[in-house]
Protein backbone atom coordinates (compact mmCIF):
# COMPACT_ATOMS: atom_id res chain seq x y z
CA UNK A 1 0.00 0.00 0.00
CA UNK A 2 1.29 3.66 -0.81
CA UNK A 3 2.76 5.40 1.61
CA UNK A 4 1.24 8.60 3.50
CA UNK A 5 4.08 11.52 3.35
CA UNK A 6 3.24 14.78 5.02
CA UNK A 7 4.62 18.33 3.71
CA UNK A 8 7.62 18.41 4.94
CA UNK A 9 8.64 14.88 3.09
CA UNK A 10 7.58 16.26 -0.04
CA UNK A 11 10.49 18.28 -1.10
CA UNK A 12 12.68 14.96 -0.84
CA UNK A 13 10.10 11.81 -1.33
CA UNK A 14 8.32 13.53 -4.77
CA UNK A 15 10.11 16.56 -6.00
CA UNK A 16 13.72 14.96 -5.56
CA UNK A 17 13.00 11.48 -6.33
CA UNK A 18 14.82 9.82 -9.11
CA UNK A 19 11.79 7.92 -10.59
CA UNK A 20 8.17 9.54 -11.64
CA UNK A 21 5.66 10.11 -8.74
CA UNK A 22 2.30 9.43 -8.61
CA UNK A 23 0.48 11.63 -5.95
CA UNK A 24 -2.59 10.56 -4.60
CA UNK A 25 -4.20 13.92 -2.82
CA UNK A 26 -6.65 11.87 -0.73
CA UNK A 27 -9.33 12.72 1.90
CA UNK A 28 -10.93 9.96 4.66
CA UNK A 29 -14.57 10.93 3.94
CA UNK A 30 -13.75 10.29 0.43
CA UNK A 31 -15.54 7.32 -0.82
CA UNK A 32 -14.12 7.71 -4.41
CA UNK A 33 -10.45 7.97 -2.98
CA UNK A 34 -11.23 4.63 -1.28
CA UNK A 35 -12.59 3.11 -4.40
CA UNK A 36 -9.13 4.07 -5.67
CA UNK A 37 -7.23 2.30 -3.29
CA UNK A 38 -7.03 -0.85 -4.06
CA UNK A 39 -5.84 -0.13 -7.95
CA UNK A 40 -3.23 2.27 -6.36
CA UNK A 41 -1.46 -0.81 -4.41
CA UNK A 42 -2.01 -2.50 -7.63
CA UNK A 43 -0.08 -0.38 -9.57
CA UNK A 44 2.54 0.14 -7.18
CA UNK A 45 3.44 -3.79 -6.75
CA UNK A 46 3.01 -3.85 -11.16
CA UNK A 47 5.63 -0.55 -11.73
CA UNK A 48 7.78 -1.14 -8.73
CA UNK A 49 11.31 0.13 -8.72
CA UNK A 50 10.11 2.19 -12.34
CA UNK A 51 7.27 4.24 -10.12
CA UNK A 52 6.77 5.83 -6.91
CA UNK A 53 3.26 6.14 -5.39
CA UNK A 54 2.53 8.81 -2.64
CA UNK A 55 -0.46 9.38 -0.61
CA UNK A 56 -1.27 13.45 0.78
CA UNK A 57 -4.34 13.32 2.89
CA UNK A 58 -5.95 16.60 2.26
CA UNK A 59 -7.48 17.19 5.17
CA UNK A 60 -3.82 17.40 7.34
CA UNK A 61 -2.08 19.04 4.24
CA UNK A 62 -3.93 22.36 3.09
CA UNK A 63 -1.00 23.83 2.49
CA UNK A 64 -0.11 21.39 -0.63
CA UNK A 65 -3.35 21.40 -1.50
CA UNK A 66 -3.77 24.97 -2.21
CA UNK A 67 0.03 24.97 -3.57
CA UNK A 68 -0.73 22.49 -6.30
CA UNK A 69 -4.59 24.06 -6.83
CA UNK A 70 -6.08 20.38 -5.99
CA UNK A 71 -10.37 20.97 -5.69
CA UNK A 72 -11.22 17.61 -5.82
CA UNK A 73 -10.82 14.16 -4.31
CA UNK A 74 -9.07 12.10 -5.49
CA UNK A 75 -6.34 14.06 -7.90
CA UNK A 76 -3.47 12.20 -9.06
CA UNK A 77 -0.87 14.41 -9.64
CA UNK A 78 2.48 12.82 -12.01
CA UNK A 79 5.63 14.44 -11.39
CA UNK A 80 8.68 13.95 -13.31
CA UNK A 81 11.87 15.54 -11.84
CA UNK A 82 10.00 17.55 -9.39
CA UNK A 83 7.84 18.72 -12.09
CA UNK A 84 4.32 18.22 -12.70
CA UNK A 85 3.64 16.18 -16.07
CA UNK A 86 0.08 15.33 -15.81
CA UNK A 87 -3.13 15.61 -13.69
CA UNK A 88 -6.73 13.04 -13.41
CA UNK A 89 -9.34 15.05 -10.95
CA UNK A 90 -11.65 12.36 -9.79
CA UNK A 91 -11.70 8.53 -9.46
CA UNK A 92 -10.96 6.63 -12.80
CA UNK A 93 -10.36 3.19 -13.77
CA UNK A 94 -7.01 1.49 -13.56
CA UNK A 95 -6.51 1.92 -17.47
CA UNK A 96 -6.73 5.66 -17.52
CA UNK A 97 -3.95 5.86 -14.54
CA UNK A 98 -1.41 3.28 -17.04
CA UNK A 99 -2.34 5.69 -19.91
CA UNK A 100 -0.64 8.87 -17.88
CA UNK A 101 2.25 7.24 -16.57
CA UNK B 1 -23.55 -19.21 -21.79
CA UNK B 2 -24.75 -17.43 -18.26
CA UNK B 3 -28.27 -17.89 -16.70
CA UNK B 4 -28.18 -14.75 -15.74
CA UNK B 5 -26.25 -11.73 -16.31
CA UNK B 6 -26.92 -9.28 -13.13
CA UNK B 7 -25.94 -5.79 -14.29
CA UNK B 8 -24.93 -3.60 -11.55
CA UNK B 9 -22.90 -3.79 -7.76
CA UNK B 10 -25.31 -1.68 -6.08
CA UNK B 11 -27.57 -3.59 -3.10
CA UNK B 12 -29.83 -5.26 -5.78
CA UNK B 13 -27.66 -6.62 -7.84
CA UNK B 14 -25.68 -7.84 -4.76
CA UNK B 15 -28.87 -9.43 -3.53
CA UNK B 16 -29.31 -10.70 -6.80
CA UNK B 17 -26.15 -12.34 -6.49
CA UNK B 18 -27.09 -13.82 -3.37
CA UNK B 19 -30.43 -15.18 -5.00
CA UNK B 20 -28.40 -16.48 -8.00
CA UNK B 21 -25.55 -18.49 -6.08
CA UNK B 22 -28.35 -19.86 -3.45
CA UNK B 23 -30.29 -21.03 -6.87
CA UNK B 24 -27.54 -23.02 -8.11
CA UNK B 25 -27.56 -20.50 -11.53
CA UNK B 26 -24.77 -20.29 -13.38
CA UNK B 27 -24.40 -15.95 -13.19
CA UNK B 28 -22.02 -13.00 -12.84
CA UNK B 29 -22.03 -9.26 -11.54
CA UNK B 30 -20.78 -6.61 -14.31
CA UNK B 31 -19.69 -3.74 -12.05
CA UNK B 32 -18.47 -0.21 -13.75
CA UNK B 33 -16.43 0.62 -10.73
CA UNK B 34 -13.81 -2.19 -9.30
CA UNK B 35 -15.07 -3.26 -6.05
CA UNK B 36 -18.13 -0.77 -6.06
CA UNK B 37 -21.82 -0.87 -4.30
CA UNK B 38 -23.35 2.03 -6.03
CA UNK B 39 -24.68 4.78 -4.51
CA UNK B 40 -25.27 3.27 -1.19
CA UNK B 41 -21.20 3.85 -0.19
CA UNK B 42 -21.59 7.58 -0.11
CA UNK B 43 -24.46 8.08 2.45
CA UNK B 44 -23.06 9.46 5.42
CA UNK B 45 -25.65 7.10 7.34
CA UNK B 46 -27.96 4.49 7.33
CA UNK B 47 -30.46 4.08 9.68
CA UNK B 48 -33.27 2.32 8.21
CA UNK B 49 -31.94 -1.16 7.49
CA UNK B 50 -32.74 -3.34 9.69
CA UNK B 51 -30.19 -5.22 11.47
CA UNK B 52 -27.51 -2.23 11.01
CA UNK B 53 -28.77 0.95 13.25
CA UNK B 54 -26.18 3.56 13.04
CA UNK B 55 -23.82 1.94 10.26
CA UNK B 56 -22.57 4.52 7.08
CA UNK B 57 -23.51 3.36 3.91
CA UNK B 58 -19.91 2.66 2.66
CA UNK B 59 -19.42 -0.16 5.53
CA UNK B 60 -22.88 -1.13 4.76
CA UNK B 61 -22.33 -1.51 0.98
CA UNK B 62 -19.18 -3.55 1.69
CA UNK B 63 -21.21 -6.20 3.97
CA UNK B 64 -23.69 -6.91 1.08
CA UNK B 65 -20.76 -7.22 -1.03
CA UNK B 66 -18.73 -9.44 1.38
CA UNK B 67 -21.71 -11.96 1.33
CA UNK B 68 -21.95 -11.68 -2.09
CA UNK B 69 -18.42 -12.93 -2.36
CA UNK B 70 -18.45 -15.19 0.28
CA UNK B 71 -21.12 -17.25 -1.85
CA UNK B 72 -19.16 -17.40 -4.93
CA UNK B 73 -20.04 -14.54 -6.90
CA UNK B 74 -17.89 -14.18 -10.29
CA UNK B 75 -17.30 -10.11 -11.00
CA UNK B 76 -16.78 -8.71 -13.99
CA UNK B 77 -15.22 -5.23 -14.66
CA UNK B 78 -16.62 -3.41 -17.58
CA UNK B 79 -19.48 -0.11 -18.19
CA UNK B 80 -22.19 -2.00 -20.35
CA UNK B 81 -21.99 -0.72 -23.82
CA UNK B 82 -24.98 -2.18 -25.67
CA UNK B 83 -27.87 -4.67 -24.44
CA UNK B 84 -29.38 -6.45 -27.27
CA UNK B 85 -31.17 -9.98 -27.86
CA UNK B 86 -31.42 -12.37 -30.29
CA UNK B 87 -33.66 -15.23 -30.70
CA UNK B 88 -33.72 -16.02 -27.07
CA UNK B 89 -30.17 -14.90 -26.09
CA UNK B 90 -29.44 -11.77 -24.30
CA UNK B 91 -25.86 -10.26 -25.88
CA UNK B 92 -23.67 -7.86 -23.40
CA UNK B 93 -21.63 -5.69 -24.96
CA UNK B 94 -18.95 -4.05 -22.79
CA UNK B 95 -16.89 -0.96 -23.67
CA UNK B 96 -13.77 -2.38 -23.83
CA UNK B 97 -15.15 -4.74 -26.07
CA UNK B 98 -15.67 -7.57 -24.24
CA UNK B 99 -19.36 -9.36 -25.09
CA UNK B 100 -21.23 -11.84 -22.38
CA UNK B 101 -24.33 -14.09 -23.30
CA UNK B 102 -27.12 -14.76 -21.14
CA UNK B 103 -30.48 -16.57 -21.23
CA UNK B 104 -31.94 -13.44 -18.58
CA UNK B 105 -30.48 -10.43 -17.69
CA UNK B 106 -30.91 -8.69 -14.20
CA UNK B 107 -30.66 -4.90 -14.85
CA UNK B 108 -29.98 -3.03 -11.65
CA UNK B 109 -27.63 0.09 -12.50
CA UNK B 110 -29.30 2.38 -10.53
CA UNK B 111 -29.03 6.15 -10.73
CA UNK B 112 -26.52 8.74 -11.36
CA UNK B 113 -26.65 12.28 -10.34
CA UNK B 114 -28.39 14.61 -12.23
CA UNK B 115 -26.65 17.54 -14.29
CA UNK B 116 -27.67 21.01 -13.79
CA UNK B 117 -26.97 20.76 -17.89
CA UNK B 118 -26.29 24.54 -18.05
CA UNK B 119 -22.93 26.08 -19.71
CA UNK B 120 -20.07 25.50 -17.80
CA UNK B 121 -20.97 23.01 -15.73
CA UNK B 122 -18.95 19.63 -17.25
CA UNK B 123 -16.24 22.36 -18.10
CA UNK B 124 -15.26 23.51 -14.49
CA UNK B 125 -15.88 19.91 -13.16
CA UNK B 126 -13.08 19.26 -10.54
CA UNK B 127 -12.15 22.98 -10.91
CA UNK B 128 -14.96 23.79 -8.33
CA UNK B 129 -17.77 21.74 -9.50
CA UNK B 130 -18.43 19.24 -7.61
CA UNK B 131 -21.58 16.54 -6.79
CA UNK B 132 -20.05 15.23 -3.64
CA UNK B 133 -19.71 17.51 -0.93
CA UNK B 134 -17.99 15.08 1.04
CA UNK B 135 -15.06 14.65 -1.06
CA UNK B 136 -14.08 18.25 -1.82
CA UNK B 137 -15.64 20.29 1.00
CA UNK B 138 -12.55 20.78 2.83
CA UNK B 139 -11.08 22.45 -0.39
CA UNK B 140 -13.14 25.24 0.04
CA UNK B 141 -12.42 26.14 3.57
CA UNK B 142 -12.84 29.61 4.11
CA UNK B 143 -14.01 30.10 0.99
CA UNK B 144 -17.45 30.98 -0.67
CA UNK B 145 -19.80 28.11 -2.24
CA UNK B 146 -23.21 27.54 -4.04
CA UNK B 147 -24.96 24.58 -2.74
CA UNK B 148 -28.09 23.79 -5.65
CA UNK B 149 -30.72 22.20 -4.61
CA UNK B 150 -33.42 21.69 -2.01
CA UNK B 151 -33.87 18.05 -1.32
CA UNK B 152 -32.16 16.36 1.63
CA UNK B 153 -28.87 15.94 0.18
CA UNK B 154 -28.71 19.53 -0.91
CA UNK B 155 -29.39 20.51 2.42
CA UNK B 156 -27.18 18.52 3.89
CA UNK B 157 -24.27 19.50 1.83
CA UNK B 158 -25.27 23.01 2.81
CA UNK B 159 -24.86 22.19 6.09
CA UNK B 160 -21.89 20.22 6.33
CA UNK B 161 -19.92 22.94 4.30
CA UNK B 162 -21.07 25.80 6.39
CA UNK B 163 -19.05 24.26 9.28
CA UNK B 164 -15.81 25.42 7.26
CA UNK B 165 -16.71 27.52 4.06
CA UNK B 166 -17.17 31.55 4.79
CA UNK B 167 -20.40 31.65 3.06
CA UNK B 168 -22.97 29.12 1.81
CA UNK B 169 -25.36 30.18 -1.19
CA UNK B 170 -28.12 27.94 -1.22
CA UNK B 171 -29.46 28.00 -4.51
CA UNK B 172 -33.02 26.51 -5.39
CA UNK B 173 -36.16 26.63 -8.14
CA UNK B 174 -38.90 26.77 -5.01
CA UNK B 175 -39.98 28.77 -2.56
CA UNK B 176 -40.16 25.52 -0.30
CA UNK B 177 -37.40 23.00 0.55
CA UNK B 178 -38.32 19.20 -0.31
CA UNK B 179 -35.97 18.49 2.40
CA UNK B 180 -37.05 17.17 5.76
CA UNK B 181 -38.33 19.66 8.80
CA UNK B 182 -35.05 19.08 10.93
CA UNK B 183 -32.81 19.91 8.14
CA UNK B 184 -34.66 22.76 7.26
CA UNK B 185 -34.82 24.35 10.27
CA UNK B 186 -30.88 24.05 10.64
CA UNK B 187 -29.94 25.62 7.59
CA UNK B 188 -32.19 28.32 7.94
CA UNK B 189 -30.69 29.12 11.91
CA UNK B 190 -27.12 28.90 10.23
CA UNK B 191 -25.96 32.03 10.16
CA UNK B 192 -23.40 31.77 6.80
CA UNK B 193 -25.79 30.03 4.76
CA UNK B 194 -27.84 32.59 2.58
CA UNK B 195 -31.14 31.36 0.85
CA UNK B 196 -31.42 32.36 -3.03
CA UNK B 197 -35.03 30.99 -3.48
CA UNK B 198 -37.03 30.62 -6.61
CA UNK B 199 -34.16 31.19 -8.80
CA UNK B 200 -31.87 28.74 -11.24
CA UNK B 201 -27.73 28.75 -11.80
CA UNK B 202 -27.60 29.39 -15.58
CA UNK B 203 -23.73 29.74 -16.27
CA UNK B 204 -20.67 28.95 -14.50
CA UNK B 205 -17.90 31.06 -15.42
CA UNK B 206 -14.35 31.61 -14.59
CA UNK B 207 -11.06 31.13 -15.85
CA UNK B 208 -8.70 27.86 -14.70
CA UNK B 209 -11.11 27.26 -11.75
CA UNK B 210 -14.33 28.00 -11.34
CA UNK B 211 -15.23 31.93 -10.26
CA UNK B 212 -18.91 32.63 -11.21
CA UNK B 213 -22.54 31.51 -11.30
CA UNK B 214 -24.92 33.20 -12.83
CA UNK B 215 -28.25 33.16 -10.90
CA UNK B 216 -31.47 33.96 -12.67
CA UNK B 217 -34.39 34.90 -10.58
CA UNK B 218 -38.12 36.81 -12.03
CA UNK B 219 -36.09 36.93 -15.11
CA UNK B 220 -33.29 39.32 -14.21
CA UNK B 221 -29.85 37.60 -13.98
CA UNK B 222 -26.74 38.17 -11.97
CA UNK B 223 -23.22 36.73 -11.24
CA UNK B 224 -22.12 35.63 -7.61
CA UNK B 225 -18.82 34.84 -7.18
CA UNK B 226 -17.79 31.67 -5.50
CA UNK B 227 -15.05 29.53 -5.25
CA UNK B 228 -16.88 26.46 -5.33
CA UNK B 229 -20.50 24.64 -7.19
CA UNK B 230 -22.24 21.55 -5.35
CA UNK B 231 -24.94 20.63 -7.19
CA UNK B 232 -27.59 18.25 -5.31
CA UNK B 233 -30.59 18.19 -7.61
CA UNK B 234 -31.46 14.67 -7.38
CA UNK B 235 -30.78 11.44 -9.91
CA UNK B 236 -31.15 9.89 -12.68
CA UNK B 237 -32.29 6.54 -13.44
CA UNK B 238 -29.68 4.27 -15.27
CA UNK B 239 -31.55 3.12 -17.97
CA UNK B 240 -30.24 4.87 -21.59
CA UNK B 241 -29.36 1.29 -22.41
CA UNK B 242 -32.78 -0.53 -22.34
CA UNK B 243 -34.60 2.30 -24.39
CA UNK B 244 -36.74 0.64 -27.10
CA UNK B 245 -36.10 -3.08 -25.27
CA UNK B 246 -38.21 -2.53 -22.03
CA UNK B 247 -41.22 -0.15 -21.40
CA UNK B 248 -39.95 3.30 -19.43
CA UNK B 249 -42.29 5.57 -17.96
CA UNK B 250 -42.52 9.31 -19.19
CA UNK B 251 -39.62 10.30 -16.25
CA UNK B 252 -37.07 7.34 -17.38
CA UNK B 253 -38.19 4.21 -14.95
CA UNK B 254 -38.07 0.98 -16.42
CA UNK B 255 -41.83 -0.31 -16.11
CA UNK B 256 -42.22 -3.39 -13.50
CA UNK B 257 -43.73 -4.54 -10.65
CA UNK B 258 -43.15 -6.03 -7.58
CA UNK B 259 -41.84 -9.12 -9.60
CA UNK B 260 -39.19 -6.84 -11.77
CA UNK B 261 -40.73 -8.66 -15.08
CA UNK B 262 -40.53 -5.69 -17.67
CA UNK B 263 -42.26 -5.68 -21.04
CA UNK B 264 -39.01 -7.69 -22.46
CA UNK B 265 -39.09 -11.34 -21.94
CA UNK B 266 -35.83 -12.30 -20.09
CA UNK B 267 -35.13 -8.97 -18.67
CA UNK B 268 -35.76 -8.24 -15.57
CA UNK B 269 -35.83 -5.08 -13.56
CA UNK B 270 -34.00 -4.56 -9.58
CA UNK B 271 -33.75 -1.35 -7.52
CA UNK B 272 -33.54 2.49 -8.16
CA UNK B 273 -34.18 2.12 -12.36
CA UNK B 274 -37.52 -0.13 -11.44
CA UNK B 275 -41.34 2.02 -11.23
CA UNK B 276 -41.62 2.39 -7.26
CA UNK B 277 -42.78 4.47 -4.84
CA UNK B 278 -39.82 3.98 -2.05
CA UNK B 279 -36.17 3.62 -3.38
CA UNK B 280 -34.10 2.81 -0.67
CA UNK B 281 -31.66 -0.12 0.55
CA UNK B 282 -34.23 -2.46 1.57
CA UNK B 283 -35.90 -2.11 -1.44
CA UNK B 284 -33.58 -2.61 -3.82
CA UNK B 285 -32.59 -5.94 -1.58
CA UNK B 286 -35.99 -6.58 -1.76
CA UNK B 287 -36.12 -6.25 -5.81
CA UNK B 288 -32.90 -8.58 -5.73
CA UNK B 289 -34.56 -11.21 -4.11
CA UNK B 290 -38.00 -10.65 -6.52
CA UNK B 291 -35.78 -10.57 -9.47
CA UNK B 292 -33.98 -13.97 -9.32
CA UNK B 293 -37.15 -15.81 -8.28
CA UNK B 294 -38.83 -14.34 -11.40
CA UNK B 295 -35.89 -14.99 -13.75
CA UNK B 296 -35.62 -18.58 -12.17
CA UNK B 297 -38.97 -18.82 -13.42
CA UNK B 298 -38.41 -17.43 -16.96
CA UNK B 299 -35.51 -20.24 -17.04
CA UNK B 300 -37.62 -22.99 -16.10
CA UNK B 301 -39.45 -22.67 -19.25
CA UNK B 302 -36.92 -21.40 -21.27
CA UNK B 303 -36.10 -22.78 -24.86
Amino acid sequence: MPARITAAEFETEVLGAEVPVLADFYSDSCIPCKRMSPILSQLETEYAGKLKIVKINTNFESDLTEKYGVLAAPTLILFKNGEEVSRIRGAVKKDEIIKIL
Amino acid sequence: MYDIIILGSGPAGLTAAIYASRAGLKFAVIEKEYLGTGQIAFAERVDNYPGFYGTDGYSLGEKLREHAETLGTEFIEGEVAALAKSGSVWNISLSDGGKLEAKAVIYALGASPRKLGIKGESEYLGRGVSYCALCDGAFFAGKTVAVIGGGDTALSDALYLSKTAEKVYLIHRRDTFRANKTLSDKVKAADNIELVLNAVPTEIAGGENAEIIIITHDGTSRAVAVSGIFVAVGTVPNTALVKGIAELDETGYIKAGEDCVTAAAGLFAAGDVRTKNVRQVITAAADGANAVISAGKYLDNYQ
